[in-house]
């Protein structure tokens, strides 16, 4: 999904840059500025810029990631991802608490592949960024993890294999070293 | 044309502090830039040895000072150039400074001896879960640096207005004469971008007071707990308009210096009033876009973020992108460092506006969000926007005062190594960025392991980056000294 974002944006660079150098170059010829014909081109790259803006926009719109989580159906699998300096831990039982970390801490959790699986995300100190990585290494999800509050994200692995938590919100001095496992079965 | 002031004993003055504020910005801009340096030096897997509580206290200065450079260079800026038609108080632009400096030290000695890690928008409740890594007086000296420096740029953005206000209805400063079909006063592009640039900082600073305010009672009383949801839209609405207003500070240098090497009037008109207006207004609601992964935030809310986000991109692309693009064009253009630079930043802006675009699309920022695209955008908006549009502002000022005539060998090397160096250093994040490499990891785990070689990669760029900025110092320095000489 990320190379659309990142085609779109090189392609749109590189336009940019051409329409730039173009008109530098248009210097080396001076003449006068036709405004009528300059507001005209306006008005099209106006609409131009609208077009595209509005078609994103309507594309896009449906994709929230938050519709999920609105739905009245909740999934068999419920998984609670408790943050806490510097690592997740991942329970289908109800999270720890700050009094019951060491004892209910949980560094890694099994679910099914091809079912859907919601991850109740909180913390019990700071904001801590909750995002699932593939065997492959992409960024599949994310949401974030915010003390008093608890984020649902609606995930389903089609694929089976190890599953990487990673921190997506600074946190600390350990910030790059909080994990946590998803084992996909 | 509206009436320039004339030139008499109030501008020396005003030169003075206004250099001092340069030649300060000339000596923190290559200081900052290389604690940026060793960031991605450490990321690079180079200097192993060094604790990563070193890399986030690192991490925090160069994000703050950078972040607060810029805008008080911007502020210098606009200040000297609004100078041309009305007259602020060159006292606050002293206390300001005095203020900056104070706050300066204290984030220094927090970060560098508290080893403060906390991110240049030090997150709620952060500053106070060091785990063990910063001492209690690193947050209180944080906060004190925060306080003093918001004091002083309340003042001095509140002296700003006031003088535009001595000479301007606070309407006809935004325009709205324009709007009604009339064309008097006559108001320079400047006055409209600088009065809607400074209500949009009171704006921010009233939400950081408020940021402030609250830290303060859950610090000093019993009980009473901050909604961590409130706070962070509280923050990031102060942050994302500081940063923005930032931006415009440099598109306004680019009206106002720009007309001079192009030999063409860039006057105000309903569409240039039209646009500014909307960005007042717009500006106020797309910060929301820093939230779209915080799921409890309402939905409504989302979308408004996203559609604020598209909607803000209008103004910028089809009135001062075109005009200057219109302005430029087949014109008799004396391409020199600071028309170069400007024409490079307002480049530059279009880039990162994409980029920014892009990621204030909710789907798309399921992928994005803090991973290295986030500080791609941002740097491409800094590094090649509005960092090119002060000081190409900064070196035009200076070259008007001192009379020195201007190297085109040293043009030619600043504008080849900032270009390829700056675009070389931004693509390294931004390919990690759709890698999904996370942003502010003191070093890569195995997940993110393409983040080293982007990183070893990126040093080379930083370093040509680096000639040119020193080059550019070089120059603008002693333009700076024979001035105050």
């Amino acid at each position: 999904m990320v190379s659309t974002p990142f085609g779109v944006f090189v392609t749109s660079a590189l336009i940019i840059i051409a329409v730039f150098a173009a008109v530098a170059f248009s210097t080396r010829r001076p003449g006068s500025l036709d405004y009528g014909k300059a507001n005209r081109l306006r008005l099209l790259a106006l609409g131009v810029l609208g077009a595209i803006l509005v078609t994103f926009f309507v594309l896009t719109l449906p994709h929230l990631p938050y519709a999920a989580a609105a739905e009245v159906q909740t999934p068999d699998h419920i998984v609670h991802a408790v943050g806490k300096q510097y690592a997740w831990s991942l329970t289908e039982r109800s999270g720890p608490t700050i009094e019951t970390w060491d004892k209910d801490f949980s560094p890694t959790v099994t679910v099914p592949a091809g079912a859907p699986v919601e991850f109740r995300v909180t913390t019990l100190d700071v904001n801590h960024g909750f995002s699932l990585y593939a065997p492959d290494g992409h960024l599949m999800a994310q949401t974030q993890a915010m003390p008093g509050y608890v984020n649902r994200l609606r995930v389903t692995f089609d694929q089976p294999g190890t599953y990487t938590v990673l921190c997506l919100e600074f946190c600390g001095m350990s910030h790059h070293r909080m994990r946590g496992v998803v084992e996909v079965r | 044309m509206p009436e320039v002031l004339a030139v008499d004993q109030y501008t020396p003055r005003l030169v003075r502090v206004t250099i001092t504020w340069v030649l300060t910005a000339l000596v923190l801009f290559p200081v900052l830039a290389i604690l940026g340096l060793l960031m991605r030096t450490l990321q690079a897997g180079y200097m192993a040895a060094v604790p990563p509580e070193w890399f986030y206290a690192v991490m925090t200065l160069h994000g703050l000072g950078m972040v607060g450079l810029w805008f008080v260079a911007g502020m210098a800026g606009i200040s000297v150039l609004l100078a041309r038609y009305v007259r602020p108080t060159i006292a606050v632009s002293w206390i300001a400074f005095g203020a900056t400096l104070a706050g300066v030290l204290l984030l220094v000695a927090a970060t560098l001896v508290g080893r403060l890690g906390v991110g240049w928008y030090f997150l709620y409740p952060l500053p106070f879960h060091s785990g063990g890594t910063w001492p209690g007086w690193a947050t209180a000296f944080l906060f004190a640096a925060l306080a003093i420096m918001g004091v002083g740029w309340t003042l001095w953005a509140g002296d700003l207005l006031w003088a535009i206000a001595r000479r301007y209805r606070l309407t006809d400063a935004l325009g709205w004469q324009y709007l009604r079909g009339g064309g008097t006063p006559e108001v320079p592009p400047i006055v409209i971008i600088a009065t809607v640039s400074f209500i949009g900082v009171l704006a921010g600073l009233v939400a950081a007071v408020v940021v402030l305010a609250l830290v303060a009672a859950e610090q000093m009383t019993t009980g009473f707990t901050n909604d961590a949801l409130l706070i962070k839209n509280l923050t990031f609405y102060f942050g994302h308009m500081l940063v923005n207003i930032t931006m415009y500070f440099g598109v306004a240098m680019v009206y106002e210096v720009m007309p001079a090497y192009t030999g063409r009037p860039w006057k105000s008109n309903a569409l240039v009033a039209a646009s500014w207006n909307l960005v007042l207004l717009l500006v106020m609601f797309a910060y929301l876009h820093h939230l779209y992964m915080d799921f409890a935030q309402p939905q409504w809310l989302q979308v408004t973020g996203q559609l604020a986000s598209y909607l803000i991109s209008v103004p910028a692309a089809i009135v001062t992108i075109f005009s200057t693009l219109m302005l430029v064009h087949g014109s008799d253009m004396k391409w020199k460092l600071p028309s170069l630079m400007l024409y490079l930043g307002v480049m530059g802006w279009a880039i990162g506006g994409v980029a920014a675009v892009i990621d204030s699309t909710v789907m798309v920022n399921s992928r994005f969000h803090n991973t290295l695209w986030v500080p791609a955008h941002f740097h491409t908006y800094y590094v090649m926007g509005v960092v090119l549009m002060i000081l190409g502002t900064v070196f035009h000022l200076a070259g008007e005062l001192s009379k020195i005539s201007e190297s085109a060998a040293s043009t030619r090397a600043i504008v080849s190594t900032v270009a390829v160096g700056g675009y070389g250093f931004l693509l390294m994040f931004y390919l990690a960025g759709v890698a999904g490499v996370p942003r502010r990891y003191a070093s890569y785990p195995a997940e993110a392991a393409q983040g080293i070689v982007y990183a070893k990669l990126s040093l080379l760029f930083i370093a040509l980056l680096l000639v040119g900025a020193l080059v550019y110092i070089w120059e603008t320095g002693r333009r700076c000294v024979r001035s105050l000489a």
